[in-house]
Protein backbone atom coordinates (compact mmCIF):
# COMPACT_ATOMS: atom_id res chain seq x y z
CA UNK A 1 0.00 0.00 0.00
CA UNK A 2 1.07 3.44 -1.11
CA UNK A 3 -0.77 5.84 1.77
CA UNK A 4 -3.15 8.26 0.88
CA UNK A 5 -1.92 12.14 -0.32
CA UNK A 6 -3.45 15.42 -1.46
CA UNK A 7 -2.48 15.20 -5.22
CA UNK A 8 -3.63 18.51 -7.61
CA UNK A 9 -7.11 18.42 -5.24
CA UNK A 10 -7.29 14.91 -5.29
CA UNK A 11 -6.94 12.16 -2.36
CA UNK A 12 -4.48 9.42 -3.63
CA UNK A 13 -2.96 5.79 -2.55
CA UNK A 14 -2.52 2.87 -4.04
CA UNK A 15 -3.57 -0.74 -3.30
CA UNK A 16 -1.81 -3.96 -4.62
CA UNK A 17 -4.59 -6.28 -5.75
CA UNK A 18 -4.07 -8.80 -2.43
CA UNK A 19 -5.34 -5.72 -0.78
CA UNK A 20 -7.98 -4.33 -2.51
CA UNK A 21 -9.27 -8.21 -2.46
CA UNK A 22 -9.18 -8.14 1.39
CA UNK A 23 -10.87 -4.82 1.44
CA UNK A 24 -13.47 -5.90 -0.87
CA UNK A 25 -14.17 -9.35 1.53
CA UNK A 26 -14.85 -6.78 3.83
CA UNK A 27 -17.05 -4.85 2.01
CA UNK A 28 -19.09 -8.00 1.66
CA UNK A 29 -19.12 -8.47 5.83
CA UNK A 30 -20.50 -5.13 6.60
CA UNK A 31 -22.57 -4.61 3.66
CA UNK A 32 -24.41 -8.52 4.85
CA UNK A 33 -24.88 -7.17 8.52
CA UNK A 34 -26.24 -3.75 7.48
CA UNK A 35 -28.25 -5.44 4.99
CA UNK A 36 -29.50 -7.35 7.74
CA UNK A 37 -32.89 -6.99 10.34
CA UNK A 38 -32.27 -5.68 13.62
CA UNK A 39 -34.09 -8.77 14.69
CA UNK A 40 -31.37 -11.12 13.11
CA UNK A 41 -28.89 -9.01 14.48
CA UNK A 42 -29.66 -8.41 17.95
CA UNK A 43 -27.10 -8.77 20.19
CA UNK A 44 -24.47 -8.48 17.67
CA UNK A 45 -21.78 -6.96 19.44
CA UNK A 46 -20.90 -5.26 16.13
CA UNK A 47 -24.59 -3.57 15.25
CA UNK A 48 -24.43 -2.53 18.97
CA UNK A 49 -21.27 -0.61 18.24
CA UNK A 50 -21.96 0.68 14.92
CA UNK A 51 -25.87 2.01 15.97
CA UNK A 52 -24.70 2.65 19.46
CA UNK A 53 -27.86 3.83 22.21
CA UNK A 54 -28.37 7.82 22.01
CA UNK A 55 -29.46 7.91 25.94
CA UNK A 56 -27.49 6.12 28.17
CA UNK A 57 -30.05 5.77 30.96
CA UNK A 58 -33.14 5.91 29.32
CA UNK A 59 -34.41 3.43 27.51
CA UNK A 60 -37.15 4.31 26.13
CA UNK A 61 -35.54 7.92 24.99
CA UNK A 62 -32.77 5.74 23.47
CA UNK A 63 -35.71 3.63 21.66
CA UNK A 64 -37.19 6.97 20.65
CA UNK A 65 -33.57 8.10 18.92
CA UNK A 66 -33.05 4.68 17.35
CA UNK A 67 -36.42 5.08 15.41
CA UNK A 68 -35.49 8.47 14.71
CA UNK A 69 -32.11 7.75 13.09
CA UNK A 70 -31.36 4.38 12.46
CA UNK A 71 -32.65 3.63 8.70
CA UNK A 72 -31.05 7.08 7.80
CA UNK A 73 -27.45 6.00 9.37
CA UNK A 74 -27.90 2.16 8.02
CA UNK A 75 -28.83 4.23 4.50
CA UNK A 76 -25.89 6.88 4.83
CA UNK A 77 -23.68 3.70 5.80
CA UNK A 78 -24.56 1.73 2.66
CA UNK A 79 -24.26 4.37 0.42
CA UNK A 80 -20.56 5.17 1.58
CA UNK A 81 -19.86 1.46 0.92
CA UNK A 82 -20.85 1.42 -2.47
CA UNK A 83 -18.59 4.74 -3.09
CA UNK A 84 -15.83 3.11 -1.51
CA UNK A 85 -16.57 0.08 -3.48
CA UNK A 86 -16.92 1.96 -7.17
CA UNK A 87 -13.53 3.38 -6.15
CA UNK A 88 -11.57 0.73 -4.68
CA UNK A 89 -9.34 -1.35 -8.33
CA UNK A 90 -10.70 -4.61 -7.83
CA UNK A 91 -7.15 -5.54 -9.30
CA UNK A 92 -5.59 -3.16 -7.29
CA UNK A 93 -4.00 0.19 -8.90
CA UNK A 94 -4.68 3.98 -7.73
CA UNK A 95 -7.05 4.96 -5.87
CA UNK A 96 -8.13 8.39 -6.75
CA UNK A 97 -11.17 10.34 -4.72
CA UNK A 98 -12.90 13.70 -4.40
CA UNK A 99 -13.84 15.39 -1.15
CA UNK A 100 -16.76 13.79 -0.88
CA UNK A 101 -15.33 10.55 -1.78
CA UNK A 102 -12.80 10.50 0.61
CA UNK A 103 -15.60 11.16 3.69
CA UNK A 104 -17.27 7.84 2.34
CA UNK A 105 -13.34 6.26 2.79
CA UNK A 106 -12.98 7.63 6.31
CA UNK A 107 -16.41 6.40 7.65
CA UNK A 108 -16.49 3.07 5.84
CA UNK A 109 -12.72 2.50 6.84
CA UNK A 110 -13.93 3.39 10.21
CA UNK A 111 -16.78 1.20 10.23
CA UNK A 112 -14.62 -1.53 9.25
CA UNK A 113 -12.23 -0.70 12.53
CA UNK A 114 -15.10 -0.84 14.38
CA UNK A 115 -16.37 -3.65 13.61
CA UNK A 116 -12.67 -5.78 13.46
CA UNK A 117 -12.00 -3.80 16.53
CA UNK A 118 -14.94 -5.50 18.32
CA UNK A 119 -14.60 -8.81 17.06
CA UNK A 120 -11.41 -8.78 18.09
CA UNK A 121 -11.58 -7.06 21.45
CA UNK A 122 -9.12 -4.70 20.85
CA UNK A 123 -8.36 -2.69 23.58
CA UNK A 124 -5.73 0.59 24.49
CA UNK A 125 -2.65 -1.86 24.96
CA UNK A 126 -3.19 -3.95 21.69
CA UNK A 127 -0.08 -4.37 19.30
CA UNK A 128 0.39 -5.24 16.45
CA UNK A 129 1.69 -8.76 15.51
CA UNK A 130 4.79 -9.81 15.74
CA UNK A 131 4.47 -12.52 13.30
CA UNK A 132 1.19 -14.34 11.83
CA UNK A 133 0.63 -17.69 13.20
CA UNK A 134 -3.26 -17.67 13.12
CA UNK A 135 -6.08 -16.48 11.82
CA UNK A 136 -6.74 -14.07 14.96
CA UNK A 137 -2.74 -12.75 13.88
CA UNK A 138 -3.79 -12.28 10.22
CA UNK A 139 -7.09 -10.84 11.61
CA UNK A 140 -5.14 -8.31 13.68
CA UNK A 141 -2.81 -7.43 10.68
CA UNK A 142 -5.77 -6.60 8.47
CA UNK A 143 -6.98 -4.12 11.57
CA UNK A 144 -3.53 -2.00 11.29
CA UNK A 145 -3.34 -2.25 7.66
CA UNK A 146 -6.88 -0.08 7.50
CA UNK A 147 -5.61 2.02 10.60
CA UNK A 148 -3.09 2.99 8.44
CA UNK A 149 -4.87 3.63 5.45
CA UNK A 150 -7.72 5.83 7.67
CA UNK A 151 -4.79 7.57 9.33
CA UNK A 152 -3.04 8.84 5.80
CA UNK A 153 -6.44 9.75 4.42
CA UNK A 154 -6.80 11.98 7.70
CA UNK A 155 -3.28 13.39 7.60
CA UNK A 156 -4.06 14.13 3.96
CA UNK A 157 -7.52 15.53 3.87
CA UNK A 158 -6.28 17.59 6.92
CA UNK A 159 -2.94 19.12 4.89
CA UNK A 160 -4.80 19.90 1.58
CA UNK A 161 -7.44 21.84 3.94
CA UNK A 162 -3.82 23.56 6.04
CA UNK A 163 -2.54 24.20 1.92
CA UNK A 164 -5.43 26.06 1.06
CA UNK A 165 -5.80 28.43 3.82
CA UNK B 1 -21.54 14.37 1.54
CA UNK B 2 -22.96 11.18 1.53
CA UNK B 3 -24.13 11.43 5.54
CA UNK B 4 -27.36 10.48 6.85
CA UNK B 5 -30.01 13.21 7.00
CA UNK B 6 -31.28 15.21 9.63
CA UNK B 7 -33.89 13.27 11.78
CA UNK B 8 -37.40 15.24 11.75
CA UNK B 9 -39.02 16.01 14.92
CA UNK B 10 -42.18 17.98 15.94
CA UNK B 11 -41.47 20.19 18.54
CA UNK B 12 -41.74 19.35 22.09
CA UNK B 13 -44.87 20.47 23.02
CA UNK B 14 -45.18 18.55 26.23
CA UNK B 15 -43.61 20.19 29.47
CA UNK B 16 -41.81 17.60 31.97
CA UNK B 17 -39.61 18.95 35.20
CA UNK B 18 -40.31 22.11 34.80
CA UNK B 19 -37.80 22.84 37.24
CA UNK B 20 -35.31 21.64 34.49
CA UNK B 21 -36.43 23.38 31.84
CA UNK B 22 -33.52 26.11 31.84
CA UNK B 23 -31.38 23.12 32.07
CA UNK B 24 -30.49 22.36 28.45
CA UNK B 25 -29.21 19.11 26.84
CA UNK B 26 -26.07 18.03 26.00
CA UNK B 27 -23.73 15.69 23.53
CA UNK B 28 -20.93 13.70 24.94
CA UNK B 29 -18.13 11.84 22.90
CA UNK B 30 -17.31 8.51 25.20
CA UNK B 31 -13.26 7.38 25.19
CA UNK B 32 -12.83 4.24 22.83
CA UNK B 33 -9.88 2.16 21.69
CA UNK B 34 -10.43 2.36 18.12
CA UNK B 35 -10.99 5.53 16.66
CA UNK B 36 -7.38 7.61 16.20
CA UNK B 37 -7.22 10.73 18.21
CA UNK B 38 -6.70 12.65 14.69
CA UNK B 39 -9.67 11.30 13.08
CA UNK B 40 -11.87 12.18 16.01
CA UNK B 41 -9.81 15.76 15.87
CA UNK B 42 -10.87 15.88 12.58
CA UNK B 43 -14.41 14.78 13.00
CA UNK B 44 -15.11 17.50 15.94
CA UNK B 45 -13.73 20.36 13.60
CA UNK B 46 -15.63 18.83 10.34
CA UNK B 47 -19.30 18.68 12.33
CA UNK B 48 -19.24 21.16 14.65
CA UNK B 49 -16.60 24.08 13.00
CA UNK B 50 -14.43 23.99 15.76
CA UNK B 51 -10.63 25.15 15.37
CA UNK B 52 -8.03 23.04 15.63
CA UNK B 53 -6.80 24.13 19.09
CA UNK B 54 -10.28 23.72 20.12
CA UNK B 55 -11.04 20.29 18.73
CA UNK B 56 -7.97 18.74 20.09
CA UNK B 57 -8.31 19.98 23.44
CA UNK B 58 -11.88 18.56 23.20
CA UNK B 59 -10.27 15.15 22.15
CA UNK B 60 -7.59 14.85 24.24
CA UNK B 61 -10.48 15.19 27.26
CA UNK B 62 -12.13 12.00 25.85
CA UNK B 63 -9.00 10.11 25.67
CA UNK B 64 -7.74 11.34 29.24
CA UNK B 65 -10.56 11.53 30.92
CA UNK B 66 -12.99 9.15 29.04
CA UNK B 67 -15.36 11.57 28.05
CA UNK B 68 -15.84 15.28 26.65
CA UNK B 69 -19.14 17.56 25.92
CA UNK B 70 -18.93 17.98 22.47
CA UNK B 71 -22.37 20.48 22.13
CA UNK B 72 -25.11 21.55 24.43
CA UNK B 73 -28.95 23.09 23.47
CA UNK B 74 -32.24 22.15 22.98
CA UNK B 75 -32.96 17.92 23.16
CA UNK B 76 -34.34 18.07 19.31
CA UNK B 77 -30.90 19.07 18.36
CA UNK B 78 -28.38 17.08 20.42
CA UNK B 79 -29.91 13.97 19.14
CA UNK B 80 -29.16 15.57 15.54
CA UNK B 81 -25.91 16.15 16.74
CA UNK B 82 -25.23 12.19 18.42
CA UNK B 83 -26.87 10.80 15.23
CA UNK B 84 -23.99 12.70 13.09
CA UNK B 85 -21.64 11.75 15.29
CA UNK B 86 -22.73 7.73 15.07
CA UNK B 87 -22.65 8.37 10.89
CA UNK B 88 -18.28 9.00 12.00
CA UNK B 89 -18.21 6.14 13.98
CA UNK B 90 -18.11 8.18 17.36
CA UNK B 91 -19.21 6.82 20.33
CA UNK B 92 -21.40 9.24 21.52
CA UNK B 93 -24.70 9.85 23.59
CA UNK B 94 -27.05 12.92 24.61
CA UNK B 95 -28.36 13.70 27.84
CA UNK B 96 -29.62 16.31 30.33
CA UNK B 97 -26.78 18.75 31.55
CA UNK B 98 -25.78 17.41 35.27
Amino acid sequence: MKPFRARGGQLVARVDRAEAGVVGLLLDQLEQLLAADRADSSGDPVIDRLFPAGHRSDPALAEDYRGLTEQALRGGKADDLATVRATLPADGGDVRLDEDQAGAWLRTSNDLRLALGTRLDIGEDTEPPEEIADEGDHQLAVYYWLTALQGSLVDALVAGRAGRR
Amino acid sequence: MAGPLAPTRAPETTVEERGDLDRPWVTIVWNDPVNLMTYVTFVLQELFGYDEPTATTLMLQVHHEGKAIVSSGPRERMEHDTSRLHAYGLWASYQRDS
